[in-house]
């Protein structure tokens, strides 16, 4: 036993834009522990071929609310409701409710208000003032007025729950009090919408939801369920696709070559959103964390012995050159890109193709409509956030 | 080549629909279908991506079963 303490984790990012430290190490060995903002101690694991394997591995349980497994956070409740199983068949019971709303053809049906809203949101920033900040002038209002939609939340709403939000996704940014008073005002704001979308049901996912709980026949949803899928369907389907229509981008317009290669040839679009997201420069795998009921065997050998808290490093599978050529260089031509970003496995991010095509319209709208865009800062200097579940730029001044 | 896929381990990532759209689709609940058994030798290598690529490894890909008629495709 090392004496050491592990590194922690997740990895320090200095500066901004370059690889960390770190992520050029992790493959020497297939796993290796990490401290989490917590103190508690868990295993990163960190080959491809582990975790994508591991991603769909039943050993590990998703219940992370057991006395001995590593916090992420010891001032929130990370992921952990003792109240919903979230290892099949339970889990996959739900599940299934969801993913119908996000089939190819019905995200293709919201392409066009997709690009509807990128076109208004982007007119609206050329009348504006310069610089112009991203993040709040299109990174968040163009995933969240999709969500909104699709879930049937009111988009004038978002002043309200993003503060939540925030604080339902601190990891040491806000004290334990403040913490738990955001999870309760989301909570009840998220009751609130519940009952006017029962009084008044729309055409949406959480109304479809509400028939589905409502309808005695059908057990397949409990209240609890309901409250905690429309949690998760938002926020899930906001915050990871703005920081990375914000990091994305900010990384894009920092290599102007790449902006020009696009500029020259949209069809690069979809190769070079996938690589962005392959480089995954807007958070770490804390949010993978898992729990070994068994033993399982790695591929080289080594075992994670039953009772290990585990994280399977997306970004870390990313970039194994067993896997993927020049794993440190940002190629947006790469053919076969199968990266860790969405997971793998029957947790396979439900919401994958929605953010690809929201990343996809974003790109392109915006490099069509300021051909000359580029970061009014230094990218070296673009503030991270910190202290959070995200780890985008907080500010990413652009000017035209 | 012949191409089969599992609906029952599918985790509905939408990725084959999206590659190769002639050959995978979707049931109303997102499920994957295969439309096309035995596809044309040009769609070979996008298959066997899609199958290298699905979240869930439900695509199998059965290199040695094609079509009486179908030209081998080039290694």
């Amino acid at each position: 036993m090392s004496t050491q303490t592990p590194p922690r984790y997740p990895f320090a990012w200095t500066p901004p834009m370059q690889v960390p430290e770190a992520l050029r190490h992790v493959h020497d060995s297939s796993a290796m522990e990490v401290t989490l903002p917590s103190g508690d101690v868990a295993l990163l694991v960190t080959r491809y071929k582990d975790v994508r394997a591991l991603f769909a591995d039943k050993r590990l349980s998703r219940n992370i609310a057991r006395p001995d497994c590593a916090r992420i956070s010891k001032d929130n409740d990370l992921f952990m409701d003792p109240n919903i199983d979230p290892d099949p068949p339970e889990h996959t019971r739900v599940r299934s409710l969801v993913t119908k709303a996000f089939t190819a053809r019905r995200i293709e049906a919201l392409r066009p208000y997709v690009q509807q809203v990128a076109d208004e949101l982007l007119d609206e920033m050329a009348a504006g003032p310069q610089p112009a900040e991203l993040n709040e002038a299109f990174a968040f209002p163009l995933p969240i007025k999709v969500i909104c939609k699709l879930l049937g939340v009111p988009a004038e709403d978002r002043d309200r729950f993003r503060g939540y939000v925030d604080g339902f996704l601190s990891v040491t940014k806000l004290p334990p009090e403040k913490v738990g008073e955001c999870r309760q005002n989301l909570w009840k704001y998220l009751g609130d919408l519940i009952e006017s979308k029962r009084e008044n049901p729309g055409d949406d996912l959480v109304s479809e939801l509400i028939r589905v709980r409502d309808d005695e026949d059908d057990s397949r949803l409990n209240e609890h369920e309901l409250h905690f899928w429309t949690q998760g369907l938002l926020i899930a389907g906001y915050v990871t696709t703005a920081s990375q229509i914000g990091t994305g981008t900010a990384v894009l317009l920092h290599r102007r070559d790449l902006v020009r290669e696009i500029q020259a040839d949209w069809s690069l679009v979809p190769s070079a959103v996938e690589e962005l997201l392959r480089t995954q420069i807007m958070g770490s795998s804390v949010g993978t964390m898992r729990y070994a009921i068994d033993d399982i065997p790695l591929s080289d050998g080594s075992v994670i012995k039953k009772g290990t808290s585990v994280l399977l490093s997306e970004e870390g599978a990313n970039v194994d050159a067993e896997v993927f050529e020049c794993p440190f260089e940002l190629d947006i031509r790469r053919k076969e890109n199968h990266h860790m970003t969405f997971g793998a496995g029957l947790h396979y991010c439900v919401g994958a193709a929605l953010a690809r095509m929201e990343l996809q319209v974003a790109t392109e709208t915006l490099l069509r409509r300021f051909p000359d865009i580029r970061l009014a800062a230094k990218a070296e200097e673009l503030p991270r956030a910190l202290g959070g579940f995200m780890e985008g730029f907080t500010e990413i001044p652009v000017e035209w | 080549m012949r191409v089969t896929a599992n609906s029952e381990t599918c985790a509905v990532s939408s990725l084959c629909v999206y590659r190769v759209p002639g050959v995978f689709d979707q049931d109303e609940d997102g499920l994957v279908r295969i439309l096309e058994e035995r596809p044309a030798a040009e769609l070979h290598e996008e298959i066997r991506r899609a199958a290298r690529g699905c979240p869930t490894k439900s695509i199998q890909v059965h290199e040695d079963e094609g079509a009486p008629a179908s030209p081998t495709a080039p290694a």
